[in-house]
């Protein structure tokens, strides 16, 4: 059974198609990283799962839901969470002021969540009274993520998490990313230069031209060459 | 047959008005149609060309005037032209600071020199006899049309009454032939503008600014342009109105005459459509002046009148804004490419 | 008296003036940020709460409601109830129009917004025309002696006190809303970032509602302090404040609703001061000259952000 089945979906900017017929699936705490060259279509995927696009052609499942053509604020109370790639944050609030709005929908008590949530980040406690407009690129993925996290989400989808960011911490928001896979939720990376996520990942698609080319584990991704040379900076 | 010269002096009167109007909706449709600038001071620009030819064509101050300045008696023509420049130079002088910026800043900068020149109308009583205004306006050819007239009526008679009546406003008619050809003159060029390159480069700055600035384009001085033609254009209208209604005073340019009713014309009309600016002129001055017929049926006062239609104007707008945005005559993006 | 000795007494006069811009610019300033647009249609909201109070107060007084004045002040509870009622009647008003719309237009971006607002500033003053007529009405009849303020050369009335106190009674209302309720932060974080805010899942709806409510009920509140200091109010109230309070919202940097409270202090007190200087006939341009320096040195304000 899986937790996100994409089938056939094609969709777009008004008249311009930039997907066509993509499928893919995302199982229950999987980790699945899509990859694939600049103007492949990637962002157009997660925008489309996310129902900010709506697809023509094409239905999205999530949880066995027909969820195609809903509205995000819809999508985000069935449990899926997306992080953009850009303005993911809300600069002149707080970290916490941060949190407490990823969970704006929940009338329960939340303190808890926030408390693990600093647990996963624990820069971010240290920092809960800063403005995130001041804070740094990696520090504003972890604010983001965080906040998506705010619902106890099943599935999240990350759109170019790493992108901007110097090496070193690249690598510190692919641990963060293990470890927020390890409480349980699935996770839907897009990445550009995807080395260290496909690495992290059970499965891994290849996107080019708008289309599905290749899918397998992360693994055989990593290790098959003509990807390797073709997607991956040889 | 009275009725017939009755009905057909009032259609000329009403041309004449909806005309100049046409002029103004022009010179707002190169500045809001092509480009986007949101000009809401059309008034400034109105008031600004009607005070500059008047002065400029009018007589020296009389001895009853606060006025002690201006009135230099010059022909039409350089009332007109003098219109066009100052305006020009005003459109340059508002134009640099807030161009650059976000189209806010434009709309509140234009209504604020809209106020600032009505303020110094009323103010400054040298230049302008302050809120009594500029009387004794010269018409263009008064004396040669309408003294050509009187003097035939008196050589015959025995006319019947409506030609009498058509014959005494033969000045109206002279009028609005010449409204009509500077009408048309400026429809020419305007048209003109937007089929050429410039045209081309303003309507792509009106739908994508920065990508018009990414392949090189000077979007600044385009606009600044854009905005110059049209206070220009504008400052034509307000010399038009001055020399037609003979009497201005900073109360002639308030903002709902000397702007949105501007607005409504030319965003019914057709935004980016020369016919639409013109056609809109014609027909919201006729709702304007029909709903004056009609609210003498109405139990109101005068001024609650008044308030009703304005009312009612206001309404016309926001269902086009809502229904029709794109006016009578859509844009002619055929154009474009 | 000469131009120096007269400055105290107009620094009061700023103060009390600027203090009710700032009411108006907060809405204004919220308006810009979280809908998008700038709202020429809130001085004219700002008069229909001056006439929704009026007509309150001449259906309170009508029915004989308490209005024996409150201490040194020259107004009643009376006042004080058309108030509150008149602010939370025009916060409902300005639900509706935006249901009607401002929300049909949103998808069409800011331009038309403006240009909406500007048909509804319109229609509003004219709307107060019809039923009021274009003549000044009394808002308060009673004489106030202004007192001389213990220090300094000036003197001040008790209704200038209450309008002065009122209004930083509300400011730091508002403060206190924006910076420790769920909604007050809402309302921050999708001024920041509204296509996030939906995506977060915050009913965005529900935020624009409260900021009419609270843009609204501000500027009842300020159309009627402005009728307790000018003694009367007329329709084109709202019209004559609005460039007043765009000057002062954009001096302290558009969209920032601190930055809009200092703007429109700093522009009450300099049209006050400037009467010293210049011909009164020239205050209302005042404001205007003062924004276009400012756009010219810093566009962004004393407070704002980059945009």
């Amino acid at each position: 059974m899986s937790l996100l089945k994409v089938d056939g979906v094609t969709s777009g900017y008004g008249d311009m198609e930039v997907l066509h017929t993509v499928s893919l699936e995302v199982g229950p705490q999987e980790i699945v990283t899509i990859i694939g060259p600049n103007g492949a279509g990637k962002s157009t995927l997660m925008k489309t799962i996310f129902g900010l696009l709506a697809p023509s052609v094409g239905t999205i499942r999530f949880n066995e839901q027909n969820i195609t053509g809903l509205s995000p604020d819809r999508i985000v109370r069935l449990g899926m969470a997306y992080v953009p790639q850009v303005e993911n944050i809300f600069p002149s609030l707080t970290v916490q002021e941060n949190l407490e709005m990823g969970a704006f929908i929940r009338t329960d008590d939340f303190s808890d969540r926030i408390d693990e949530i600093y647990s996963l980040f624990p820069v971010l406690r240290r920092r809960r009274t800063q403005r995130v407009g001041k804070m740094s690129g990696g520090e504003r993925q972890m604010v983001a993520m965080g906040r998506a996290l705010m619902l106890d989400p099943t599935l999240i989808l990350l759109d170019e998490p790493s992108a901007a960011l110097a090496p070193k911490l690249a690598m510190e928001i692919f641990e963060r990313i293990t470890a927020i896979n390890e409480t349980g939720v699935a996770i839907l990376i897009v990445e550009q230069n995807a080395k260290e996520s496909l690495r992290l990942s059970t499965r891994g698609y290849v996107l080019a031209a708008g289309s599905n080319r290749f899918t397998d584990t992360g693994r055989s991704l990593l290790e098959n060459e003509e990807i390797g040379r073709l997607y991956l900076g040889g | 047959m009275e009725h017939f010269a009755g009905i057909l002096n009032y259609i000329v009167f009403f041309a004449i008005t909806a005309g100049t109007y046409g002029i103004l909706s022009l010179g707002l449709n190169i500045q809001w149609g092509y480009t986007g600038l949101f000009n809401i001071g059309v008034a400034g620009f109105y008031a600004l060309g009607a005070y500059t030819s008047a002065l400029l064509v009018g007589p020296a101050p009389s001895a009853w005037e606060e006025r002690t300045f201006g009135g230099f008696g010059l022909p039409f023509i350089v009332g007109l032209i003098g219109a066009a420049l100052v305006c020009g130079i005003v459109a340059i002088i508002i134009g640099i600071p807030t161009l650059r910026l976000r189209a806010d800043y434009l709309a509140i900068a234009t209504i604020g020199i809209a106020e600032s020149i009505r303020l110094v109308l009323s103010n400054e009583s040298w230049l302008t006899n302050g809120v009594w205004g500029l009387q004794q306006i010269p018409s263009p050819l008064y004396k040669t049309i309408h003294g050509g007239a009187d003097a035939f009526i008196n050589a015959h008679p025995g006319l019947p009454q409506w030609l009498h009546d058509l014959i005494v406003s033969a000045y109206d008619w002279f009028y609005l032939a010449l409204v009509l050809v500077v009408l048309f003159v400026l429809y020419l060029i305007v048209e003109r503008l937007g089929r050429a390159p410039w045209g081309r480069v303003v309507r792509a700055i009106r739908e994508d600014e920065d990508a018009t600035a990414m392949l090189g384009k000077n979007t600044f001085a385009f606009k600044l342009q854009t905005l110059v033609i049209g206070a220009m254009i504008m400052g034509i209208g307000g010399s038009i109105y001055a020399h037609y209604a003979r009497f201005i005073s900073p109360a002639s340019f308030k903002p709902f005459y000397g702007t949105f009713l501007i607005w409504v014309m030319l965003i019914l009309g057709g935004s980016g459509n020369n016919r639409g600016a013109i056609l809109g002129s014609f027909v919201v001055w006729g709702i304007w002046a029909g709903t004056e017929f009609l609210t003498r049926y109405f139990p109101v006062s005068a001024t609650q009148a008044a308030s009703l239609r304005i009312v009612l104007i206001a309404l016309l707008l926001e269902v086009v804004l809502l229904w029709r945005p794109q006016g009578i005559l859509p844009p002619c993006t055929k154009k474009l490419e | 008296m000469s131009a120096i000795t007269q400055i105290p007494q107009l620094l009061v006069y700023g103060i009390v003036s600027g203090s009710i811009l700032a009411l108006g610019g907060i809405g204004v300033s919220l308006t810009y940020s979280i809908l998008g647009f700038s709202n020429f249609a809130h001085g004219d909201i700002m008069a229909l709460g001056a006439y929704i109070g009026l007509g309150l107060l001449g259906l309170f007084t009508a029915v004989g409601l308490a209005d024996t004045p409150l201490g040194p002040l020259s107004f009643g509870p009376g006042f004080i109830l058309a108030m509150v009622l008149a602010a939370g009647l025009t916060a409902a008003a300005m639900i509706i129009i935006d249901r009607l719309l401002f929300r049909k237009l949103r998808h069409a971006g800011p331009i038309i917004l403006m240009m909406a607002s500007i048909g509804l500033a319109l229609g509003l003053r004219n709307v107060i025309q019809f039923f009021w007529g274009p003549q000044p009405h009394y808002y308060i009849a009673r004489i106030q002696v202004a007192v001389p303020i213990p220090g300094i050369d000036a003197r001040i009335k008790s209704d200038e006190v209450f309008i002065i106190v009122l209004a930083i009674v509300l400011v730091a209302g508002v403060h206190a809303f924006l910076r420790y309720t769920k909604m007050g932060k809402a309302m921050r974080a999708m001024a920041d970032n509204a296509a996030l805010a939906r995506v977060t899942g915050i009913n965005t709806d529900r935020v624009i509602a409260w900021t009419w409510v609270i843009g609204g009920g501000l500027a009842a509140v300020a159309g009627i302090l402005a009728g307790v200091e000018n003694k009367f109010i007329t329709p084109q109230l709202g019209w004559q404040m609005l460039l007043s309070i765009f000057a002062g919202v954009i001096l302290g940097g558009i969209g920032n609703p601190y930055g809009a409270i200092i703007g429109c202090v700093i522009i009450g007190i300099s049209e006050e001061v400037s009467t010293a200087f210049i011909s009164t006939g020239y205050k209302p341009a005042v404001a205007f000259v003062i924004m276009i320096l400012m756009l010219l040195v810093r566009p962004t304000g004393i407070l704002g952000r980059k945009a």
